[in-house]
């Protein structure tokens, strides 16, 4: 369902040329939970973005569900990314004028679907967040804010789920429920990949690809 | 959420961001609604002041006797009557209420008169004004005061004039001028008594000053009718106008060097604290991107935050200026008549349209930079 061909990514850089992606060729099956392991700048986050639409391949094809991304207008794979993917970052990235339930709502939005706040309520429950739906994201901890971003993954009833280093910045409880709720996702069917640079997540995991210098190693 | 809504919100968030993006259009609406306001009222207040003085303006034929005219008051030599059609219709001019007349000094029932023909007062097309002075029927007569204390006339008396029949249609109040001995008729029956047909002797006309370029009011006078009218010279009641038009005119240079430096300082501020605020909002740009947000959203949102700053400013500056117009305009203008300032609602109409869209075109190009790239690579920029 998920594959990259050849994909090959290179930032320029003052310092020249840094090659992030080598020639990666992988594909992940719908329904798969794939944990991404690989240590700090094997290109992980790279890869990821790549299959989010959110980030053009400097070589090579990434295609999801048929549909070969970076051939796509740029609004079209806007609209892609607001059906289909379902994105967690390591530093949250939650919209820091709205509360919690505005931010939850906020990528429906995008997808052209308004109200339902009342399903994002049920939502933050489920997540352990009822008590906080009206407070900003620089009041929440950590884990609050991560439970926050999978709630607004999860809430746009996403294909895949991509997460990268989701318990990157939290204690061990909260990384367990964090991984606890994307598992919850995967049993629903859902298509996860997991980017992790730590052994914690691999007991979800139905495989697990490993990565260094851009390159990966199965 | 509407967009509003998130703007409002984001503005909230940002409340400096917005007071200094609000202060900078404050700023150069405030001084361009201050200083049109107050030239505004200057002009209204110099044009009444040049009516209430009356005909400014003596417009006489090229070989007219300077001297005998300075001293009788009346032009000796006459001019085709068609001069009054070229000078109406001449584009570009700064003048108004043109009136011809045909005087001559004559001597009637034993008495010395001026007979005056007067011509309805004309208007430059598309620039009609309520007429300054009356207009004669033919057959009626207008008797100064001095010649109807000395003939004993009153109004209805049937009187002629060389032969020509007339009734004594009004008997005129004292004026202690020259027109007390004047007898005034329709021009084309004066033109007949005096044997000068399609002739006149002078135009009069009201110059309100309001298209003065720089330098001497007179001087660009006499250059705009000698285009028009070669064959003939020109006068200026020199008043207290001319200096008020210097004064005016002054100011209007002075602002002609401040106001854009104020609307280009201003611009750049409001754009610099543009590319601030889209430089605040990478990560949110990234993350509307990354949620799915086309680009054309995300710009609503940079272009709703503008003009909600536009308006704000728009309407904030025009209070401000209107009042520092009321305060400081009558002695920067030299306005005597406080009253004659008021707000200029069409300035208010065109700050509000045009407020905005300065401040939604320098925010609009900083954010639209930012969501030519890929969300990643914009969510990369801490
Ligand atoms: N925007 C960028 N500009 C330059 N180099 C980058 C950029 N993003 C990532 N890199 C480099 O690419 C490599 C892979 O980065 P990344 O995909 O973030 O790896 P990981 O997520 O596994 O830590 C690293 O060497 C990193 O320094
Ligand atoms: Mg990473």
């Amino acid at each position: 369902m998920v594959v990259l061909e050849g994909v090959s990514k290179s930032y320029p850089t003052a310092q020249g040329k840094v090659e992030a992606l080598h020639e990666v060729t992988l594909s992940m099956e719908k329904g798969e939970f794939v944990v991404l392991c690989g240590p700090s700048g094997s290109g992980k986050t790279t890869l990821l973005m790549t299959v989010a639409a959110m980030l053009h391949p400097t070589t090579g094809s990434v295609t999801v569900g048929q549909r070969n991304l970076y051939q796509m207008s740029s609004r079209a794979r806007a609209k892609f990314r607001a059906e289909r993917i379902g994105f967690i970052f390591q530093m949250f990235h939650l919209v820091p004028y709205l509360n919690v339930v505005e931010n939850v709502v906020l990528g429906a939005q995008a997808a052209g679907r308004s109200g339902g706040s009342v399903q994002a309520r049920q939502l933050l429950e489920r997540l352990g967040l009822d008590g906080r739906a009206h407070h900003r994201p620089s009041q929440l901890s950590a884990g609050e804010k991560q439970r926050t971003a999978i709630a607004r993954a999860l809430f746009n009833r996403p294909k895949i789920i991509l997460a990268d280093e989701p318990t990157g910045n939290l204690d061990g409880d909260n990384a367990t429920s964090v991984l606890g709720h994307l598992s919850d996702f995967h049993r629903n069917g859902g298509t996860v990949v997991l980017a992790t640079h730590g052994e914690r997540a691999e007991q979800y995991a139905d495989r697990v690809v490993y990565m260094s210098e851009g390159e990966v190693r199965s | 959420m509407t967009v509003l809504n998130l703007v409002v919100k984001e503005l909230w968030h940002r409340k400096v961001n917005f007071l200094l993006a609000v202060l900078a259009v404050v700023t150069a609406v405030a001084m361009f609604i201050a200083f049109f306001t107050a030239g505004k009222a200057s002009e209204r207040e110099t044009a009444r002041l040049m009516l209430d003085m009356g005909y400014n303006l003596r417009i006489i034929a090229k070989d007219t006797d300077i001297n005998q005219f300075l001293l009788t008051g009346l032009a000796n030599e006459t001019m085709p009557e068609e001069y009054l059609e070229k000078l109406a219709s001449a584009k570009g001019i700064s003048y108004n209420h043109l009136l011809a007349t045909l005087q001559k000094r004559i001597t009637w029932r034993g008495v010395d008169v001026v007979l005056t023909g007067l011509a309805p007062e004309v208007c430059p097309p598309g620039r009609a004004k309520p007429p300054m002075i009356y207009s004669i029927k033919p057959g009626e007569l207008y008797v100064g005061y001095g010649v109807a204390q000395a003939l004993g006339l009153k109004e209805g008396d049937a009187v002629d004039i060389e032969g020509k029949a007339f009734t004594v249609a009004k008997c005129l109040a004292e004026s202690g001028g020259v027109d007390d001995v004047r007898l005034q008729c329709n021009l084309r029956e004066a033109q007949e008594i005096l044997g000068l047909p399609g002739q006149i002797n002078e135009i009069n006309a009201v110059d309100c000053l309001c298209f003065v370029e720089g330098g001497d009011p007179v001087s660009i006078l006499r250059k705009q009718i000698g285009l028009i009218l070669p064959e003939a010279q020109v006068y200026q009641a020199k008043a207290m106008a001319t200096t008020r038009a210097k004064q005016r005119q002054m100011v209007r240079n002075l602002f002609a060097v401040i106001m854009p430096s104020v609307v280009i300082a201003c611009g750049l501020w409001i754009g610099i604290l543009a590319i601030m605020n889209v430089r605040d909002r990478q990560q949110e740009i990234g993350i509307m991107r990354a949620l799915g947000y086309g680009s054309s959203r995300v710009a609503v949102l940079f272009l709703g935050k503008a003009v909600v700053i536009g308006l704000f400013g728009a309407i904030l500056g025009f209070l401000i200026g209107t009042g520092l117009a009321f305060r400081f305009g009558p002695d920067i203008f030299k306005i005597t008549a406080q009253t004659i300032i008021k707000p200029e609602l069409a300035l208010f109409v065109r700050s509000v349209v045009f407020a905005p869209v300065f401040a939604a075109i320098s925010s609009f190009i900083p954010a639209m930079i930012a969501v030519t790239y890929d969300p990643a690579v914009t969510l990369r920029e801490e």
